[in-house]
């Protein structure tokens, strides 16, 4: 399908849309594998990307990292795609009485920006918590700020609060403790991040849900290449019984991959 | 339509296009793409007799045209593959060859007389080559005398036809490929993947979390139609051949230069419909020549 726009959002982040033939039906949370068809035999493998939209116009969010992003971000109006999605496990909605806190990092922040949009039409209460290393690293920034509230946090200081995502969530996790608010955290950002995310849920006894990254070939279940260790032994396949997943069942000692 | 049936010992293929191990499931998971048992068949991931988690990550890295792989044969064990996977694959009539890894000849044997019981199994492929494990692989695969013993005792212990994967690595490929065929060998499938190793220059650390992984993608295919030439010319059993082939194009490639039949890997990574597109070229370039499948088969003038 082509590549209908992008947009440069500076600092190697762009986003891609794109005009499919049918209206791609997707539930946020859900990811594409995505390849230019002018990519010939290199790179190879199509790239995993969190959808940012689905239906008429889908897109994502990119962030250049490699070969495969460098090529996206170059990537021009009408260039032929490949788009395999929808794939993977969505989301898991709020249970009826639940508030949403979504805590996003950087690029990451892209299937947040679907669920806050899907969450808002749906009544329930958004709140959203955004970290990046300077103002530079928060893309769509402003996308989330349409949907219920929105603190944002630099470790550089240069946009909101000075410091870490984690040292708001822990503040606000204690102030919804104290008032009995109801809630669950949907995270998605680097490992170190939903690795400190998913402990301060336990410590506080909320349920969470995070969005995996994982290196993948084919998205969809047999290649076996993108395991993220599970804390019972074995592992999670990224792809299929993820991308989203109970944060409790990740052991997230074993670092990044 | 015009005639790709294919002969692999006293096995017929309805057409000359499978799928490998390690890059098709168990079949089961293109359900929502294509009718599988359109296939020549497909090649399950490598079966163990008892479940196995594979290795830790990060166990895939893209390369120029190809990516490394150690995923260390994870897979559902031969009882979980016989309970569910098997049934559905038979009912749906598809062509079920079951690829079979062990780490003693004993093991070997105790798997293929496990899966011999079963119905709707088409043939045995003996994984003799996985460059990805500690034992079991290469010291198997690139001795002649260590893969014949094995060829022989599956084949005592099975009547099903018995193709072996041969290993890239081997010092005489073609020495490998007679004591196979000596040790009453059905075929064999050639090449696996050739081990490779990519460097991360931040951490310094190896792409792959084992060090090396095994490479596979269209950077192995002259390579391997080179040794698919040379088995073919060596020996007097099929060779099925396997190694960057993502389209019908290089498939044709494949049969002119010896092979019987070929099989599609890490394509179906990139696209999950890719055997399916390489089946029907074919049938299309045979329609188009006026030549059936079998007539390709090694049919390279020199």
């Amino acid at each position: 399908m082509p590549l209908s726009r992008r947009d440069d959002l500076g600092n190697g982040y762009h986003v891609l849309r794109f005009a499919p033939d049918e209206p791609l039906d997707a539930e946020a949370g859900q990811f594409a594998m995505v390849r230019s068809l002018a990519w010939g035999t290199t790179p190879l493998l199509p790239r995993p990307m969190s959808l940012l939209t689905a239906g008429a116009e889908p897109s994502m969010l990119i962030k250049v990292v490699g070969e495969g992003t460098r090529r996206m971000a170059l990537a021009v109006e009408g260039e032929s795609y490949q788009l395999h999605a929808p794939l993977g496990k969505p989301w898991p909605l709020p249970a009826p009485g639940e508030t949403a806190l979504l805590v996003a990092g950087g690029v990451g922040v892209a299937p947040l920006v679907y669920l806050a949009d899907r969450l808002d039409a749906g009544g329930v209460s958004v709140h959203s918590l955004y970290g990046g290393r300077s103002d530079r690293d928060l893309p769509l920034a402003d996308e989330l700020d349409g949907h219920g509230a929105l603190d944002v946090t630099t470790e550089d200081g240069s946009r909101g609060t000075e410091g870490r995502v984690t040292v708001v969530l822990e503040r606000e996790l204690s102030r919804r403790q104290r008032d009995a608010i109801a809630t669950r955290v949907y995270c998605c950002g680097p490992h170190p991040m939903m690795a400190a995310v998913a402990a301060l849920a336990v410590e506080y006894d909320v349920p969470c849900i995070a969005s995996l990254e994982a290196p993948m070939g084919c998205g969809y279940g047999v290649c076996l290449g993108c395991p993220t260790p599970r804390i019972e032994g074995g592992y999670i396949y990224t792809c299929v019984e993820g991308p989203c997943v109970n944060a409790r069942d990740v052991d997230w000692s074993q670092g990044v991959f | 339509m015009a005639d790709l049936s294919v002969q692999i010992g006293a096995l017929e293929l309805r057409n000359p296009v499978l799928t490998a191990s390690g890059t098709f499931g168990y079949g089961l998971e293109y359900e929502p793409y294509f009718d599988v048992a359109e296939l020549g068949g497909i090649c399950t991931k490598g079966l163990s007799l008892s479940p196995r988690h594979g290795n830790p990550p990060a166990r895939i890295w893209e390369t120029s045209a190809g990516m490394l792989n150690a995923i260390g044969l994870a897979n559902v064990g031969v009882e979980a593959f016989c309970n569910d996977k098997l049934p559905p694959l038979r009912e749906r009539g598809v062509t079920v060859v079951p690829n079979i890894f062990a780490t003693s000849i004993d093991d070997f044997v105790a798997l293929a007389a496990r899966l011999d019981g079963e119905a709707g199994i088409a043939a045995l492929e003996l994984n003799v080559s996985c460059p990805n494990v500690d034992h079991g692989g290469l010291e198997f695969g690139c001795d002649p005398d260590a893969c014949a013993r094995v060829t022989k005792a599956v084949r005592e212990a099975t009547s099903l036809p018995v193709w072996v994967k041969m290993s890239p690595e081997a010092s005489d490929l073609v020495a490998v490929g007679r004591a196979c065929q000596q040790a009453g060998a059905d075929a064999l499938t050639a090449i696996n993947t050739i081990r490779g190793m990519a460097v991360d220059i931040d951490s310094w650390r190896p792409k792959i979390g084992r060090g090396a992984g095994g490479l596979s993608g269209p950077a192995l295919k002259p390579i391997a139609i080179r040794m698919v030439w040379e088995l073919s010319r060596g020996v007097d059993i099929p060779i099925i051949g396997i190694g960057g082939i993502s389209s019908w194009q290089d498939a044709v490639e494949y049969l002119l230069a010896g092979a019987s039949a070929i099989q599609v890997g890490t394509a179906s990574f990139v696209d999950p419909l890719a055997s399916k597109r390489v089946l029907d070229g074919l049938d299309r370039y045979c329609d188009q020549r006026g030549v059936s499948a079998r007539e390709l088969i090694g049919g390279l003038k020199l």
